[in-house]
Formats: C-alpha cells, sequence, structure tokens
C-alpha cells in the first residue's frame, strides 16, 4: 500500500466539498523551487508516489525531494456486480484534498533548471494543472 | 524620462474587502500606515509604481498623503492564493536617524559549486530571513553569505555571517542558517510501501473494543 495515516479516528469519510484557494502551504517554505497545484482536485497516494519516483529517478541522488502533501482521506467504492444498498463500501484508496496555490513538490539543493525538469515530470503524474515557482526572498 | 522618487498615496475612506477588492480593480493597492503613535491610516498606492519601487529593492519611501510627506519603510505585504501579486502592504513611518528593527533576506552565493557538493552533499538552507536593528536609510536589500567554502558536515550560524557596518544582528546568533550534509538514497516504491501499515489503526474502534473488555470482566466478578 502506498502512503496512508497510521491512526486514523473514523474508516470511512463523506465526500465533503472544496471551495476556494488554498490559504495555507501556498508558497515555497522547505526547498527553493516547487510545483504549485492551479485547480482543486483529490490526488490520491499512488499519484503522489509516482511524483516522487519521477523526481528522485530523474535527481540521480542530487537534491532533496520534499512532499508537502499527504492523503489523509479514505475513500470508499463498492465491489463489481453488487446491487446497491447494503451499506457504504470498503475504502479502496487514499486521497489528498488539494485546492488552487496548494505547493504539492518542492525541490532544493539543485540548480533552476535542474528542478525545473525534475518538476516537469512530476506534473505530467498529477491529474491537474500545475505551475513551477520559486521561494519569494523578499518580502 | 526621469521616475520620480515620491509615491502619492490616497486615503481610503471605506475599509472592508468589498472597497478594498473595488480598489484593486482601479489597478491600486491597498495599505495601511503605522508608526509613531499616530493614528493608522488606510491608504491605497498606485499598483505600478509600487510594485516596480519594491523590484528594484527599495524599502525605504517617501509617500504623500494629502500634502504631508512622511518617510515609511514597507514593513509586511500580502499576496494573493498564487503568490502573485500583491493585494496588501503595510507601511511604517520612521526618520532616518532612528534605528529599526527589520527582516532582511540572506542570499546564497555559491551554493551549487560549494565545497561539500562536489563530495556528494547538498546545501540545505534552514533560514532565509534575519532580523536586524539599522538606520532607515541603511538597510541592506539582502545580506550576501558565500556558502563555497562549506563541506559535508559543516554548518553555517546566524553569528558566522558578516553584517555590514552599522547593521547589527537581532535574531538569535545560534539561529542555524545552512548545512550541508550527504543525501539519503531514494527509497523504492517497494520500502515506502513496507514502512506503511497495511490498514490505519480505527482510534474509535480500539475504545471500543477496550469498554467491552471492561464490561466482560466485571460480568465474571
Amino acid at each position: 500500500m502506498a502512503m496512508m495515516p497510521k491512526r486514523v479516528k473514523y474508516r470511512k469519510s463523506q465526500r465533503g466539498k472544496m471551495k476556494g484557494n488554498a490559504s495555507r502551504s501556498n508558497f515555497v517554505a522547505f526547498g527553493e523551487y516547487g510545483l504549485q497545484a492551479l485547480e482543486t482536485s483529490w490526488i490520491t497516494a499512488r499519484n503522489i508516489e509516482a511524483g516522487r519516483v519521477a523526481a528522485t529517478h530523474f535527481l540521480h541522488r542530487e537534491g532533496k525531494v520534499y512532499i508537502r502533501i499527504f492523503p489523509h482521506k479514505p475513500v470508499s467504492s463498492k465491489p463489481l456486480e453488487t446491487r446497491m444498498g447494503k451499506g457504504k463500501g470498503e475504502p479502496e484508496f487514499w486521497v489528498a484534498r488539494v485546492r488552487p496555490g496548494q505547493v504539492c513538490f518542492e525541490i532544493g539543493g539543485v540548480s533552476e533548471d535542474v528542478a525545473k525538469q525534475a518538476l516537469v515530470r512530476v506534473a505530467h503524474k498529477m491529474p491537474i494543472r500545475c505551475r513551477f515557482v520559486k521561494r519569494r526572498h523578499s518580502l | 524620462m526621469e521616475k520620480t522618487l515620491l509615491l502619492k498615496a490616497e486615503i481610503r475612506e471605506h475599509a472592508g474587502s468589498k472597497h478594498a477588492a473595488k480598489v484593486r480593480k482601479e489597478g491600486r493597492i491597498p495599505a495601511i500606515v503605522y508608526g509613531h503613535k499616530e493614528k493608522p491610516v488606510a491608504i491605497s498606492l498606485d499598483a505600478r509604481n509600487f510594485v516596480e519601487r519594491l523590484h528594484s529593492g527599495q524599502r525605504l519611501m517617501d509617500v504623500q498623503i494629502g500634502k504631508k510627506k512622511e518617510k515609511m519603510i514597507v514593513k509586511d505585504l500580502q499576496y494573493d492564493y498564487l503568490g502573485k501579486d500583491i493585494i496588501h502592504a503595510d507601511l511604517m513611518r520612521v526618520s532616518v536617524t532612528e534605528m529599526i528593527k527589520v527582516t532582511v533576506p540572506i542570499e546564497l552565493k555559491g551554493a551549487v559549486t560549494a565545497k561539500g557538493t562536489h563530495e556528494g552533499g547538498i546545501i540545505e538552507e534552514h533560514a532565509d530571513r534575519l532580523e536586524i536593528e539599522c538606520k532607515a536609510t541603511d538597510i541592506p536589500e539582502t545580506i550576501a553569505v558565500s556558502v563555497k567554502e562549506i563541506g559535508v558536515g559543516d554548518a553555517l550560524h546566524a553569528s558566522d555571517i558578516a553584517l555590514p557596518d552599522g547593521v547589527k544582528l537581532l535574531s538569535s546568533p545560534e539561529m542555524l542558517v545552512v548545512t550541508c550534509h550527504l543525501v539519503a538514497a531514494a527509497k523504492t516504491t517497494e520500502q515506502v510501501e513496507d514502512e506503511m501499515p497495511i490498514a490505519p489503526e480505527v482510534i474509535s474502534e480500539a475504545k471500543e473494543a477496550e469498554g467491552e473488555e471492561k464490561e466482560a470482566s466485571e460480568g465474571k466478578k
């Protein structure tokens, strides 16, 4: 299994809504360059893992990759060929809720050119439009 | 064309997000002026002039509010959710002679060509700003820190940074600014999966089970 929480209060959750834009985690805080989400979406643990593998594979042990999102939300589904009713399905996978502005991945310790190429590869693994951002050093 | 160093501000009569949004639509940036134990004044500044001034690295500005000209520094800026546009600015009144506290960004020089990077390490920046005290006219745009000589396992603290004349450090001298360390081998997907549990522990179910056990033990007694 890919990323998921170690402990949860409840096994299943309702779908919820994702209104508005990210009001936190919307700037590069750890590395030097980042990948910022431009759309609202659920990003699955598999998407995140694919992004991490793409970035680390490209960087060849250079630099450091920071993952700023975590799949906290369980998504349940019903088995195939099952009649409706009989209660909610079992949790199938885990997702991170991402709103526009959220910085999903960060890279530090490499040049801008290398970071850009690595983050383009990560962006291809994401189900949403993303943009490359730099750390804001001034006020 | 010679650019004037004076920023003309207009007083905002209405506060609140709706009125601020209207101001932004007109190509202006809402701002607040405070300091010197005077009443705070809500103003708006021409966005283009103000951003141009900021990009040129100016922190100290002459601002004209009505007929009064005052010297101010940019204390804080608020950005939109994408971090592209400035949506609000905090300006603080200062006099040229007084010492003021400001945060200044640290600029790392030679991070990619540092000694440690040739040894297989990476330069990690732990703090990107320093709090300093200096005269309003002497605020440095950035504090340049050379990391060319940093090897693997070395660390640079705030006290190690050479500051320009007339600038006093206010941040803790032990504050970690830069370190150089070896990069751990990236984990494979299988390794990550091994570390993760098959299913998370459910807190509410554990509590219920505990309650049932207690009841059962009490029943036996």
